[in-house]
């Protein structure tokens, strides 16, 4: 395997560019600053972990990446858009087009299959890949017709990375994939990721309060209070399956 | 407060425009009732205060000319309180300004003082005078007709003469609360009136010194064997002096009617009402098993916390029973106020001189109370699963929802469905009878809808079927006396007259064992063209053997069928009696009748070859100066105009209907919006975080609307056939309740009906999905996504 991956993540092309990206929430009469003036690239092909504890602004700086929230101020461009400026059928059709989520949660569709919950994406993807072939990808190809209901959760996890990647996303995002899981199925849904990121080249960003998956990623990027700490690249990446928590 | 019932309000004021939509429809429910009840009870209350205060006979009786020394021996018959004769007399009006045929009934005031029976309710002015010839008391509604007032003048015509009268006062009587004329089903006061006059003078214009032709008379106490001993009493008296029959107050004709409307109000207001009520409880249980699933965490919390199972049952019975005291107290006021108006309509056709408002308390206490029951029993259901887990288990998530391929995707159409088609479908069949039951409630919003509409299609089909195939003529004319036949050469030399028909009638009783029926038997001519009987496809029916035929009804209510033999008291000439034979039934659809071949009949009689009235057909260029010609014939009684008639029954059925009509269209609205609604509401909040994974991963907010709104087209679609049938059913019971002596409507339902129902439910399905579809636009794709259900 390993094929195709780009050369060096490091001189790709920037995907995300972000510059002076502020966010605030309003809470009733207090303002919650979630981000205080930002600034990053996200490379082409490139594995990064965002790290940080509860309440740093990495959720929501996954968010405006994905098209999920606007910034209160700054600017977010994706290639050559601008996604801070973007109105609500545009960050739909961002959404549809070039992203793949994973949630903490899976968030599959209780009442579809897996192949079903795959094919909810491809059916409305421009180019994608089959149902059968990304659950392959994850190592699901047995469990086609299994309901969300008759899966353990880190088979749900790697269903909802599936249905994730089944569109060619130009971007993963993974918010806390393996939050709600044990070790060897959080080590197993970590595997599907590096597969995907290896093998299609997909960008990825991970976040999450785990420091030990940080040992898999292209480049680290520390948060606090919403702020970046520190930006890392590190010169190995460990496989996932030896990662250990 | 406590803490708990402060968690009560906020959660009712969350989901408060669900609250609201259930509230409506228990509302509804509890509107008709009190409405219906109201009525009911205010015209009960208000016609017996009227019986009691005015004396309503309980015994009524006609005959032919009954010398004044009789009276004292119909005093004497044992049970006999007190007795009233009277002199009553038809007659043709005159009235200024008016072309148009009018009959009125004059009816003798004692010479001195208020009649001790039947007394009149003045209304304005005052008494004739005594020795004043000309003085009138005039009916309230005849004179609103006729904008007369006191000291205008009328004529009525008596042996072609036109006597004046002079309008003193203006009245109201219990005997005529429904103040139809003869062969009359409503009152048209433009074209009959009742007026009052002394006795001297009303008898010496009609010959009728020294005696009397009407009586009426109040028994000791009102038991069944006493009245039914005094009428054959009565009747022995009367027979010498051509008796017509004695009836009992049951049998009058105004409070016979009223009778019967009541009897239908009573009827009519109890299942209706209850229909709402279940489809209330079935909302409200839907909500509450959505809620308290939904607070499943909290309430192990609380149980945690010490909170006992019955407290927390309590907690959400509480739930219910505010949802549905808001509904109850809604529907109190609203049907106070739908009585109110509903009573202004009755008073319309059933006159009294005062209103007693009685909404009796009691009714409005079953309804509260049966609301209740019907909210507690919802909320019971929803709470048991939830307060029987222990708390431990209870805390933690409920577990995944299993699913499975639904039924119709494995019929083989599963590969042609979208991703988003099997949710929907899988949603439905997973709840399978949460979907029938929301089908169902719909079905009831459409079927009221047909119900309704089917009513006036009913209605639209008896005045057509009465009025263009039984009926018609244009004009029917009564003599005062049997005339000879040739009296219809005479008419049919009128000019402007196209077609004449004589017609026939003689007063009888019919008798079967102890069952026996007053009534009139009409002649027919075998080819009689103006006045025919139709069987139930509409065809004319050729009377051309002896024997009688009856309207369905009366057979019925005569326990005979065609063939058996029924005795037929005829109650004028040598009053004959004779055994005849049923030789046919007839499902006709107004009143109720017996039939005889002419020929027949004059032999059953003993009479000369004599008629009572004649159908007309007439040139309508030249009606105006006939009814002069007419009015100016001394033999004729009166004349009646069939468009007349037609409208006052259209009127009369319009007024009625048309409110119904509004109140049943705002009440299927409300229980289809409630129902699709809350239908809505609950499949958005259990679905809205799959609706917002979607809306994350790219799908749109169109095509996540239409997930929703394609599991409420669904349930809608499949509930618009059921509700059509089940409109259908209904219709077919209301008819039956609705079947009288007055008329019976045929089962008739347009398929304009069934659109308008079909179209009322897809538009209220409309307004809910237009609703919701703005809280999808406002779903929180992070929150959602963040939070664990």
């Amino acid at each position: 395997m390993a094929a195709q991956a780009p050369a060096s993540p490091a001189q790709s092309a920037p995907v995300f560019s972000m510059r002076g990206v502020t966010k605030v929430y309003v809470m009733g009469e207090v303002e919650v600053y979630a981000l205080r003036g930002v600034d990053l690239e996200l490379r082409e092909g490139e594995f990064t972990v965002l790290l940080g504890p509860s309440g740093s602004g990495k959720s929501t700086l996954l968010n405006i990446l994905g098209g999920l929230d606007r910034p209160t101020d700054g600017r977010v461009t994706y290639r050559d858009g601008d996604l801070s400026e973007a109105g609500e059928r545009a960050l739909t059709r961002y959404r549809r087009r070039h992203v793949g989520f994973v949630f903490q949660f899976y968030n599959l569709i209780p009442s579809l299959t897996a192949r079903e919950n795959v094919a909810l994406v491809t059916e409305i993807a421009g180019d994608p890949i089959t149902p059968e072939e990304a659950l392959a990808l994850v190592g699901l190809k047995y469990r086609l017709d299994h309901f969300p209901s008759q899966m353990s959760g880190g088979e749900q996890q790697r269903v909802a990375i599936a249905r994730a990647i089944a569109k060619r996303p130009d971007v993963l995002l993974c918010d806390e994939p393996t939050g709600a899981l044990d070790i060897s199925t959080g080590i197993a849904v970590l595997g599907a990721l590096e597969k995907v990121n290896s093998e299609l080249g997909t960008t990825t960003a991970v976040i999450t309060h785990n420091a030990a998956i940080s040992a898999m990623a292209d480049r680290v990027i520390s948060l606090a209070d919403g702020l970046i700490t520190s930006d890392v690249r590190n010169a190995t990446k460990q496989p996932a399956a030896t990662i250990e928590w | 407060m406590k803490a708990l019932d402060r968690k009560l309000l906020r959660d009712l004021w969350n989901v408060r425009s669900q609250v609201l939509a259930i509230a409506l429809v228990v509302s509804s429910g509890i509107a008709l009732l009190v409405m219906a009840q109201g009525v009911f009870g205010s015209l009960l209350t208000t016609r017996d205060a009227y019986y009691t205060r005015y004396a309503f006979a309980d015994v009524f009786a006609g005959a032919k000319r009954v010398p004044n020394w009789v009276e004292e021996r119909i005093a004497a018959i044992p049970g006999v309180k007190q007795v009233q004769t009277r002199v009553v007399v038809s007659v043709s009006l005159d009235v200024p300004g008016v072309t148009d045929p009018v009959n009125g009934r004059l009816i003798s005031l004692p010479d001195r003082g208020r009649p001790a029976l039947n007394d009149v309710a003045l209304r304005r002015g005052r008494f004739p005078e005594p020795d004043r010839a000309e003085e009138a008391l005039v009916g309230e509604r005849f004179a609103e007709a006729h904008g007369l007032d006191l000291g205008d003048r009328l004529f009525a015509v008596i042996n072609g003469r036109r006597q004046p009268l002079e309008i003193v006062g203006v009245g109201l009587s219990p005997e005529f609360v429904y103040g139809i004329g003869p062969g009359e089903l409503v009152p048209d006061p433009k074209h009959f009136g009742f007026l009052w006059m002394t006795r001297r003078h009303l008898a010496t214009a009609f010959e009728m010194e020294g005696g009397f032709n009407d009586v009426a008379l109040t028994l000791v106490d009102r038991s069944p064997s006493l009245e039914r001993a005094v009428i054959v009493e009565l009747d022995a008296i009367l027979d010498p002096y051509g008796g017509l029959g004695a009836i009992p107050r049951a049998d009058q004709t105004s409070n016979w009617y009223l009778q019967n409307e009541l009897s239908q109000l009573e009827n009519m207001g109890l299942l209706v009402p209850m229909i709402f009520l279940a489809v209330a409880t079935f909302l409200l249980n839907v909500v509450l098993r959505r809620t308290v699933a939904v607070q499943r965490e909290q309430i192990a919390a609380l149980k945690a916390l010490g909170y006992s199972n019955l407290r927390l049952g309590v907690h959400y019975v509480q739930w219910a029973i505010v949802v549905v005291a808001f509904g109850t107290l809604l529907g109190i006021g609203a049907g106070l106020l739908l009585a109110e108006a509903m009573l202004g309509l009755y008073m319309e056709y059933f006159r009294f001189p005062f209103l007693i408002y009685d909404v009796s308390a009691s009714s409005i206490l079953i309804a509260v109370g049966v609301s209740l029951a019907a909210a507690t029993v919802g909320a019971l259901g929803a709470v048991r699963s939830v307060v029987s887990l222990p708390p431990a288990e209870a805390m933690r998530p409920a577990a995944p929802e299993t699913f499975r391929v639904s039924l119709f995707e494995r019929l083989g159409v599963r590969r042609w469905l979208s991703q988003p088609a099997r949710m929907v479908l899988r949603n439905l069949s997973r709840r399978p009878v949460r979907a029938g039951l929301s089908i169902v409630g719909i079905a009831f919003a459409g079927a009221i809808m047909v119900v309704g509409w089917a009513m006036i299609d009913s209605m639209d089909e008896l005045l057509e079927v009465q009025f263009n195939i039984v009926q018609r003529q244009d004009l029917s004319v009564s003599f005062f006396e049997p005339v000879e036949r040739r009296a219809v050469h005479e008419l049919a030399a009128l000019s402007g007259v196209l077609q004449v028909e004589p017609t026939n009638g003689v007063a009888a009783r019919l008798r079967n064992g102890h069952l026996q029926k007053q009534t009139a038997i009409q002649a027919l001519a075998p080819d009689a063209r103006l006045r025919r009987v139709v069987d139930l496809d509409y065809r004319a029916i050729r009377l051309d053997r002896p024997g009688l035929v009856l309207s369905t009804l009366l057979a019925e209510q005569l326990r005979v069928e065609p063939g058996d033999t029924l005795v037929v008291e005829i109650m004028e000439d040598s009053r004959p009696v004779r055994e005849v034979v049923l030789t046919d039934t007839v499902d006709d659809l107004l009143g109720v009748t017996a039939y005889m071949e002419q020929e027949s009949l004059r032999r059953l009689v003993r009479r000369d070859d004599t008629i009572t009235g004649a159908m007309l057909k007439i040139d309508t260029l030249a009606e105006e100066r006939l009814y002069g010609l007419l009015k100016a014939m001394p033999a004729v009684a009166g004349a009646t105009l069939r468009s007349a008639a037609l409208q006052s029954i259209r009127t009369y059925m319009l007024d009625n209907m048309a409110m119904m009509m509004n109140v049943n269209l705002l009440f299927a609205v409300i229980i289809a919006f409630g129902v699709i609604y809350n239908t809505a509401r609950i499949s958005l909040s259990e679905t809205s975080r799959e609706l917002a994974s979607l809306r994350v991963i790219g799908f749109t907010r169109g095509e996540i609307s239409s997930i929703l709104l394609g599991e409420l087209g669904i349930l809608t679609l499949a509930s618009i056939p059921l509700g059509l049938l089940l409109g259908f059913a209904m219709i077919t019971g209301v008819m039956s309740v609705f079947e009288s002596e007055l008329f019976r409507l045929p089962v008739v339902v347009e398929p304009s009906t069934f659109l308008v129902s079909a179209a009322t439910v897809l538009g209220s399905m409309a307004i809910s999905a237009w609703t919701v579809r703005r809280k999808l636009h406002d779903l929180d794709l992070v929150a959602v996504l963040k939070t664990r259900e």
